[in-house]
């Protein structure tokens, strides 16, 4: 990365600096509550939370120590909400937040941050740091000051419909090869259905056959399923931003396209954000419960698999599965590929960490989309190929497309002899009873 | 047989003259003398010395006022089971005028007292027991119809030194206690331009006064004094560095009642209000009624007499360490107060995340 | 010695009041905040067990002993050991009897048919001293340390302060070294008051807050059956 690029502030639109540091503060603000008061408060600077962190353990550099992610953020709300707020200002104990502050810690809140949550675990306090890197990004957006290739997807995902140009035109025309080349059925804006899929752009764009997959798998357990315009994009770059009106546009468009086939279950692609973004903050946006049960492809598969409805082929090999964060450790959805993998009857080697202790992949939180920070996301890397490379599984697989995006690219970085292979379409690949 | 007077125009005996008439042997007195030479860590030919100065040392002109007193230093002072060279040495000096003891009264000790004021102007002692009343024009307390007040200031000026004897004197004592009624202030706060010792204690240890006077009477000076203006030999070390009992505290042993197996174990009375670690005195080493005992010893805790305002600083059986937190109700309007400006701050940030809402 | 009747008296009375008042105002004002339901499909029935949080985050996964337990074992030991020389200390224990009786119009005895506990002066000095040591060694590493160093500001260092001064003023009180002993308890005494004013404005109130915000995530977590 050159200094040129270091030095790279991005910011949206031509505002006044004043009006960016008013909109930052007003949007930081707009959603916090008591929750995230309490995690402010609490921080007693004990730094273990860079321990945690992979951008820490690879670089040494105390800078992307998390809680240090959103100073800025911390002190403006112990300045303006907290209980002493008063005092910090008339003796000014805390200087008001600056544009270039904002500016220098861009890079802190959004390249060096994928949300992964791993120093929430650590915090021997219990902050859940990620939620305030999440909540800081909320006034970062708002104020045009997010990483320009980042905001640019999202914008294109709040106007297009695909943040990687997945619009309904193209997925409708993908929809429409794959089912003919591939033989399978893939129903398209059925007015009724119990289940409603989605899927993620990485998958359309990128990896296609994951709708293949998914098609062939709703087939073999007989669901009645359906895809549909108004609402298949489950990717939410509202949120990996920090957009919260676009956020809310990108999952009404899910939620509203589910209840208006009345559907019974709303299933969520390999996705890593996307289950977050649904399945646990869904309903708050909505305002709220959601009429039907949210869950994620693999948990679909899970439950199938106990139902006795997917029937699976023995594969023969040694696995290890890589844990994406939002599912796994922050979604609670820990088990679910695993009853899968055993349903493959796979020799499932586990890393070091693993499950909701696992190291993050690197690309998430829109990580992968910021191109100042291939280096440091390739450093980060190495930490997940020796992971692999330890457990000396044949194959390594994960439920999360930008996870594989991001093993695909470090694979071809690294010239690392191991391709990341998606859960979802290995179940595809070995139903019982139909050819792969 | 006490408070004989005796004029000045008769022939001066000596103090050794004196106490040899009453029976007391060179050696007893030697012996004498060179205790006391120790009690004021003086060293051993100190105490030759002292047997020889005093022994040779005329009586000196001592004046003794009681001002507003209780006469408890006077009594312990004076007072044995059997005569000690103490109080036979005070019998000898405390002659010139001694308001509660001298044999006369009324206008003839009044004139007395005028007499050896004129006559040993500038050279004699003035010992001075109980506090100064000092409201009213210090109308309190009055004798001959004179106040303690003017007393004192008018014969500080004649005086070499003064003794301030007992806590009254020495700081304010028990009339001080708060409101303090009558005015009552030390003898330091009134006179500022004379040597002032206090030997504050209530009442004060009998040997302390005794070793005061010998130090003046053979050296001709006042022995080392505290930043209290006491006798840094007798007052040097509080009770609690000297107590007996202090292996248990400590051990953590602690008797929790007057009565229970602590208590009938002589174990450290800090839990029944013993204020022996911030109280200077000489209890615990020169001890009670020629050494027989102290308060600790005796099972009570020290009540801190020989400090300024003892009586003003909380209850006797208060530990020391429970320190003045409020109550009940002052804490529950502090947490009342808290609770509601914690309410009214989170309204308020409540408010201006509302406004910014709707402002969007 | 007038600065220990202060000490003792007006001094101690106000700082406890400032205290309760800080430490209330500081507890109200967060607890009163908004808070958001989660109307999201638990997981869990019962998001309750999250409270564990509290305990099981007392000591990290074993994933993350190796970087921490340096952290964590002096933490421990300034804890224990400042925690020891407060509540098992005869001299303490009265005061808090007293408070105890005072609050409570009940003795503490009476109530709980056991009396306090408490342990020899020399006891409590080692265990003081072991909060001094741990004390001194975490400020080296918060100065050595580059991310301690980079994150540290004032009330890091302050708060550091206002709490040594009570373990090392109460350890020279104990052991009457260095002035008269009415200096040293009336300094001791000051010492404490300081803790207590400074207590509800800076990280101190982890003490309280340790709880919510282990609970908070605890609860928060648990229903999604998200890793604690």
């Amino acid at each position: 990365m050159s200094a040129a690029q270091a030095e790279r502030y991005d910011k949206q639109g031509d505002i006044p600096d004043a009006e960016r540091v008013k909109r930052a503060m007003q949007n930081f603000v707009r959603d916090f509550g008591r929750s995230a008061a309490i995690y402010m408060e609490s921080c007693v600077h004990c730094g273990n939370c860079a321990e945690a962190c992979h951008f820490y353990a690879t670089t040494n550099d105390p800078k992307y120590t998390p809680i240090w992610k959103i100073e800025p953020f911390k002190q403006a709300y112990k300045r303006e909400y907290g209980p002493f707020a008063w005092f910090y200002r008339a003796l000014n104990l805390k200087s008001a937040v600056t544009v270039e502050r904002l500016e220098e810690w861009q890079e802190l809140i959004y390249d060096s941050c994928t949300v992964c949550g791993r120093c929430s675990l650590i915090c021997p306090m219990g902050i859940d740091i990620a939620s305030l890197v999440s909540l800081a990004r909320h006034g970062m957006a708002k104020a045009g000051l997010v990483p320009h290739e980042l905001w640019a997807v999202a914008e294109r995902g709040e106007k297009e419909g695909s943040p990687l140009g997945a619009t309904p035109k193209v997925f409708k025309d993908r929809l429409e090869w794959l089912a003919d080349d591939y033989e399978v059925e893939i129903p398209l804006d059925k007015t009724r259905a119990d289940v409603l899929c989605t899927m993620s752009s990485i998958e359309i764009m990128k990896y296609p056959e994951s709708i293949v997959a998914t098609a062939k798998i709703m087939k073999h357990v007989g669901a009645d399923w359906t895809f549909r315009l108004d609402g298949y994009e489950a990717t939410n770059f509202g949120l990996l931003s920090g957009d919260a009106d676009w956020q809310r546009d990108m999952s009404m468009k899910l939620i509203d396209a589910a209840i208006a086939c009345g559907a019974k279950t709303l299933v969520l692609p390999e996705c890593g954000h996307a289950y977050g973004a649904l399945r646990w903050m869904g309903a708050n946006i909505y305002g709220k419960p959601l009429p039907f049960r949210v869950v994620h492809i693999a948990e679909f598969m899970a439950e199938h698999v106990k139902s006795g409805k997917l029937k699976l082929k023995k594969v023969g090999k040694s696995v290890t599965f890589h844990d994406p964060c939002q599912i796994a450790r922050r979604g609670g959805a820990i088990e679910a590929p695993r009853e899968v993998l055993r349903a493959l009857g796979v020799e499932l080697r586990e890393m070091e960490p693993t499950k909701g202790l696992n190291w993050c992949c690197g690309g998430g939180g829109g990580v992968v989309t910021i191109h100042r920070a291939d280096a440091l996301r390739h450093r980060v890397f190495q930490l997940k190929m020796n992971q692999i490379d330890e457990t000396g599984a044949e194959l390594p697989v994960t439920s999360c497309s930008n996870c594989r995006q991001t093993f695909d690219d470090g694979q071809a970085h690294f010239k690392w002899d191991k391709t990341m292979n998606s859960l979802l379409e290995m179940v595809a690949n070995n139903l019982e009873g139909e050819a792969a | 047989m006490k408070g004989e007077s005796m004029r000045n125009d008769e022939r001066e005996i000596t103090l050794g003259e004196y106490l040899a008439a009453r029976g007391v042997s060179r050696r007893a007195f030697l012996k004498f003398a060179c205790s006391l030479a120790s009690l004021m860590a003086l060293p051993p030919s100190a105490g030759i010395a002292m047997a020889e100065a005093l022994a040779k040392a005329k009586r000196p002109s001592v004046l003794w006022f009681p001002f507003q007193e209780c006469t408890g230093c006077t009594e312990s002072i004076t007072r044995s089971h059997e005569p000690t060279i103490e109080s036979m040495i005070f019998d000898m000096i405390s002659l010139d005028y001694h308001e509660t003891l001298m044999a006369a009264a009324g206008h003839q000790s009044e004139a007395a007292r005028e007499q050896a004021m004129k006559d040993h102007y500038g050279k004699y002692l003035l010992l001075i027991d109980g506090s100064v009343a000092t409201g009213l024009d210090g109308a309190y307390s009055c004798i001959g119809g004179q106040t303690n007040l003017s007393w004192l200031t008018e014969a500080a000026k004649g005086a070499a030194a003064i003794i301030a004897i007992g806590s009254c004197a020495s700081y304010g004592g028990i009339p001080k206690a708060n409101p303090n009624p009558t005015g009552a202030r030390a003898v330091s706060d009134i006179v500022k331009d004379k040597p002032i010792v206090n030997i504050p204690g209530c009442p004060p240890i009998p040997a302390v006064l005794t070793g005061v006077l010998a130090h003046f009477l053979t050296f001709g000076s006042l022995p080392e004094l505290d930043p209290l203006g006491r006798p840094k030999a007798f007052y040097g070390e509080t009770i609690h560095d000297r107590c007996y009992r202090r292996p248990f505290y400590d051990q953590g042993r602690f008797a929790k009642t007057f009565d229970d197996e602590g208590a009938r174990n002589g174990w450290c009375l800090y839990e029944l209000g013993c204020k022996g670690p911030v109280t200077y005195n000489a209890c615990a080493t020169i001890k009670w009624n020629a050494g027989t005992s102290f308060p600790i010893q005796s099972g009570h805790g020290c009540l801190g007499c020989s400090e300024p305002d003892f009586w003003d600083k909380g209850s006797f059986y208060r530990p020391l360490s429970v320190a003045h937190w409020g109550n009940k109700a002052t804490l529950g309007g502090a947490a009342a107060v808290g609770v509601a400006l914690g309410a009214a701050a989170a309204l308020a940030a409540r408010r201006r995340q509302d406004k910014i809402v709707k402002g969007d | 010695m007038d600065l220990l009747i202060f000490a003792r008296g007006p001094g101690m009375y106000w700082a406890v009041t400032i205290f309760v008042i800080g430490v209330l105002w500081k507890l109200a004002g967060v607890i009163l905040l908004r808070a958001k339901r989660d109307l999201s499909e638990a997981r869990k029935p019962s998001a309750w067990t999250g409270l564990r949080a509290i305990l099981t985050r007392s000591w990290p996964r074993r994933a993350f002993v190796h970087g921490t337990a340096f952290s964590e074992v002096l933490g421990y030991a300034f804890h224990v050991g400042f925690l020891f020389t407060l509540v098992f200390y005869l001299p303490h224990v009265l005061f808090f009897e007293d408070m105890f009786k005072g609050l409570l119009g009940v003795n503490f005895q009476r109530l709980f048919g056991v009396s306090w506990p408490y342990f020899s002066g020399g006891m409590v000095s080692f265990f003081g001293a072991v909060a001094v040591a741990a004390l001194i060694a975490l400020l080296v590493h918060r100065i050595v340390n580059p991310v301690k160093r980079l994150i540290s500001n004032f009330d890091d260092y302050f708060s550091w302060l206002v709490t040594i001064a009570p373990l090392v003023t109460g350890m020279l009180a104990y052991g009457h070294v260095g002035a008269p002993y009415q200096t040293l308890i009336a300094v001791h005494l000051l010492s404490v008051e300081l803790l207590l004013v400074w207590f509800p404005f800076g990280k101190l109130m982890h003490t309280f807050t340790v709880f919510m915000s282990r609970g908070t995530q605890g609860m928060q977590f648990e229903r999604k059956g998200a890793t604690l």
